[in-house]
């Protein structure tokens, strides 16, 4: 089920008022566990089942870590959660990836090799519900958080279905004790709720889907050569439609649970208006980064071995954080490209560390229009990244970076008149709202303008949804 | 602002959507708008999961948009007792639509195939991809979107302004036809009054466009431009078109083993649109080939009086009384030429 569906809102209406009967506080996690069940079998019914077994192996599984005082019978029992996850996400996730580039090896050393094309199909949100539970079982041979006491309450904290298929990656301090004691949303809560419910499903279907994904989708599925215009205005097109795509589900998943008297942890923190890469990785897709720095940067290292070591860590990182997002080298390209921006970043800024005092820091300090042109600077780089993240293979990233700088002798104009202006439009737009926004919260705002003119902006946001008329696309972070 | 101020903006943000959308509602009422639902996969969806009705409660169509204009579904049903479900698409090519329904074992029903020579015999992506992508969507479906399409059938039978192809933001951004820069590929817009879809899946032109003949013209314009960018195209390989033929022919014969039944029928054009197709596809090398490759029964619109001289108002479909004379023609053909039978023709 998609957010942006009649189908979810129906549910969400008979969830919000199930939830708000008199019922016990355990009815009502019953209530919301079958509902999140419901929720995802409503993509694929079967694959509930490798739901319910990552449940129930990583509750047991997590549970014996914790109270296991036996050194290598510890490690074994991580070893087995370790295998049961990311042998679940390998089989699904990268299967056919493992495959063709073990023939290509084969048929490249000699060997005719050409065993029968698998047909795997991705299970919805393996790759957030996998990184949810692996943080459980880390967490509990760490001994960092106590195990979960009561199945239901593991199986809501992995199934709840607001942040089930992508995210917030959630960590079980942030989520279980929520269970543990009746929630239900204060009026403000629920008002609070709708609010960030209605935002996320515009930038969803308004902004992504009907004002940028049509320009992005033309210019990475033509075949030919671009004019420079057509091929930034469609790598500008899809650097906002991915935002407000996945910006959008995790507003809308937010929204959700505070409608429910819960809150999720922050995905997105105006990730345009970054000045530099580590900034970035602060505020873009926040709980993938905080989970990628504190259960893979940190155990390989971290900045804790020196900087070589360092510099590895953060380059391995940002490979298997490329790797997680598709099974695709063109996205251990992408991460690798952000893994190089973040070492020429961290070389620069230690360079300058190393020579200046505190005195110096304070006085250079840039201007507000400085850290605007640092900000511009970082957003066109990443819009260079996100060539290889949208281009199926390295023969479309490479023509698209050869139209955009101008190599194309011969580029073709493909987009209209009509889809320029929507780009001109969004973006610049997308640019100056990440940047003013930059250090504030959008409830906050929210809160400062008067009754009348929030009322206007949220009426506008709920017409513009119902005249697009563009319900149910699926998100484009459901294939990660 | 206060919590009691979000109320309050939560209030005036219903109170304005309400009045708006009701607003909007009775101004395209008042205009004459009708419903007209979305054509898009999962309508069709709807439809192809009625393929499997008893042979004697059900006729399945595919094609391009001649057929959708020009049968009548209440005629139809009402003359034969049983249903016309409507698979046709528009500007597309049958074929995958037809591989579809031979590559299903449990469709073993009667099959009418509409044959648009310049649809039905090419191998253009922009024609195959509609069908393509719908025969994908109906396979892939998830119970959630079955239950979308409910809820949005049930919204979409109450409210005009639910219309994406005629008002939908982009539609109306579409509208402005604003002039892009040379070399640039536009495609062409269909004035609204051109296509309305009905919930089975018939489309007609609405009274107004039977009487601008402006609008009319207009459409006739959209042919033209199909037409001037189809110039200096190199013909078809023949190896290409025999190919075609021999698809055709397998899932004829794959539908035809399972005891069910294929008919292929050429609907009426007219003017110079109906010249024209004379002459880029002479009909002994395609239409009565293709009888002649498949072994199938045919009615082709000029070898029958009843129904040869219709005059379309754009050249290539009918008008909606037309529609209701070639339907109840076409049904006597069928039952009286054909030997088909039906509930209410025995």
């Amino acid at each position: 089920m998609v957010f942006n569906s009649y189908t979810f809102i129906a549910f969400l209406a008979v969830i919000l008022v199930l939830h708000n009967l008199p019922f016990s506080w355990k009815t009502k996690k019953v209530n919301l566990l079958l509902a999140s069940y419901i929720f995802y079998a409503a993509w694929n019914p079967p694959f509930i089942l490798l739901l319910w077994l990552s449940t129930v192996v990583d509750f047991f599984v997590g549970r014996a870590l914790y109270t296991q005082e036996d050194p290598t019978k510890k490690k074994l029992l991580l070893i087995v959660s370790l295998i049961g996850n990311l042998g679940m996400l390998c089989f699904f996730k990268y299967g056919t990836f493992f495959l063709e580039n073990f023939v290509a090896f084969t048929n490249a050393i000699g060997i005719d090799f050409h065993p029968a094309e698998p047909n795997i199909i991705l299970p919805a949100g393996i790759s957030f519900y996998t990184f949810t539970t692996l943080c459980y079982t880390i967490d509990m041979y760490r001994k960092e958080s106590k195990p979960v006491k009561s199945m239901l309450d593991f199986s809501l904290f992995v199934t709840f279905f607001p942040h089930l298929v992508a995210g917030p990656i959630v960590r079980p301090p942030q989520l279980v004790p929520q269970f543990e004691n009746p929630h239900a949303a204060t009026q403000k809560q629920m008002l609070d709720g709708l609010l960030l419910l209605s935002l996320g499903l515009f930038m969803k279907v308004v902004l992504a889907d009907g004002m940028l994904a049509g320009s992005a989708d033309a210019v990475f599925n033509s075949t030919d050569m671009l004019t420079a215009l057509d091929a930034w205005s469609g790598v500008f097109a899809f650097s906002g439609q991915i935002f407000f795509d996945f910006a959008g589900y995790s507003t809308c998943a937010i929204g959700v649970a505070l409608c429910l008297g819960f809150v999720l942890p922050q995905n997105f923190n105006y990730p345009y208006a970054a000045i530099g890469f580590s900034d970035f990785w602060k505020r873009w897709h926040i709980t993938l980064s905080a989970w990628l720095r504190d259960y893979l940067y940190i155990p390989l290292g971290g900045n804790r071995n020196g900087v070589r070591r360092m510099y590895f860590a953060l380059m391995l990182t940002m490979l298997l954080g490329g790797l997680w997002h598709g099974a695709n080298w063109t996205f251990v390209v992408w991460g690798g490209l952000h893994g190089l921006y973040l070492w020429v970043e961290k070389f620069v800024k230690d360079g300058r560390a190393a020579n200046a005092t505190e005195e110096d820091v304070v006085a250079n300090m840039p201007s507000q229009w400085v850290r605007f042109l640092y900000a511009l600077l970082t957003f066109m780089l990443i819009n260079i990244t996100w060539v290889f993240f949208r281009s199926g293979t390295f023969a479309k990233a490479w023509q698209m970076l050869e139209s955009m700088f101008g190599m194309a002798t011969e580029g073709k104009a493909l987009l209209t008149s009509i889809a320029l202006l929507k780009i001109v439009i969004v973006i610049p737009a997308m640019v100056m709202a990440h940047w003013l926004m930059r250090d504030k919260k959008v409830l906050d705002v929210a809160y400062q303008v008067s009754w009348w003119k929030l009322g206007l902006v949220w009426s506008a946001m709920i017409l513009l949804l119902i005249w697009a008329q563009e319900s149910s696309s699926s998100f484009i972070y459901f294939q990660f | 602002m206060l919590q009691k101020s979000i109320s309050k903006a939560a209030l005036f943000m219903v109170a304005l959507v309400v009045l708006t959308t009701i607003g909007i509602e009775i101004y395209l009422r008042t205009h004459g708008v009708e419903i007209s639902y979305d054509d898009g996969p999962p309508l069709w969806s709807d439809k192809r999961a009625m393929v499997y009705e008893p042979v004697d409660k059900s006729v399945v169509f595919i094609g391009s948009s001649r057929i959708k204009y020009d049968l009548d579904i209440p005629s139809w049903e009402s003359l034969t007792g049983c249903h016309a479900v409507q698979l046709a698409i528009e500007g597309s090519c049958p074929r995958p639509a037809l591989e579809d329904l031979a590559n299903d074992p449990a469709f073993k029903g009667r099959l009418i195939v509409d044959v648009t020579e310049g649809l039905f015999f090419s191998n253009a992506p922009s024609n195959l991809e509609s069908p393509s992508s719908n025969v994908k969507y109906f396979h892939d479906r998830t119970p959630a979107q079955r239950a979308s399409f409910e809820l949005n059938r049930l919204l979409e039978s109450q409210l005009v302004l639910l219309d994406k192809e005629g008002f939908s933001l982009n539609a109306r951004l579409d509208a402005l036809e604003l002039p892009s820069r040379p070399g640039v590929f536009m495609m062409p817009i269909f004035p609204l009054d051109f296509g309305r879809g009905t919930f089975e899946r018939q489309q007609y032109m609405t009274p107004r466009f039977m009487a601008d003949t402006t609008l009319q013209q207009k459409v006739i314009g959209v042919w033209n431009f199909f037409r001037e960018a189809g110039k200096g195209r190199p013909p078809m390989p023949a190896e290409a078109l025999a190919a075609i033929f021999q698809s055709v022919k397998d899932a004829t014969d794959k539908i035809k083993a399972r005891g069910g039944e294929v008919l292929f029928v050429r609907t009426p054009s007219s003017g110079p649109f109906w010249m024209g197709e004379q002459k880029s596809f002479p009909r002994e090398k395609y239409w009565e080939h293709l009888l002649a490759v498949t072994g199938c029964e045919g009615i082709h619109f000029a070898d029958y009086p009843a129904i040869d001289h219709f005059v379309c108002p754009e050249l290539s479909h009918l008008s909606p009384t037309d529609a209701v004379v070639f339907t109840r023609h076409f049904v006597d053909i069928l039952h009286q030429e054909k030997g088909w039978k039906f509930p209410k023709l025995p």
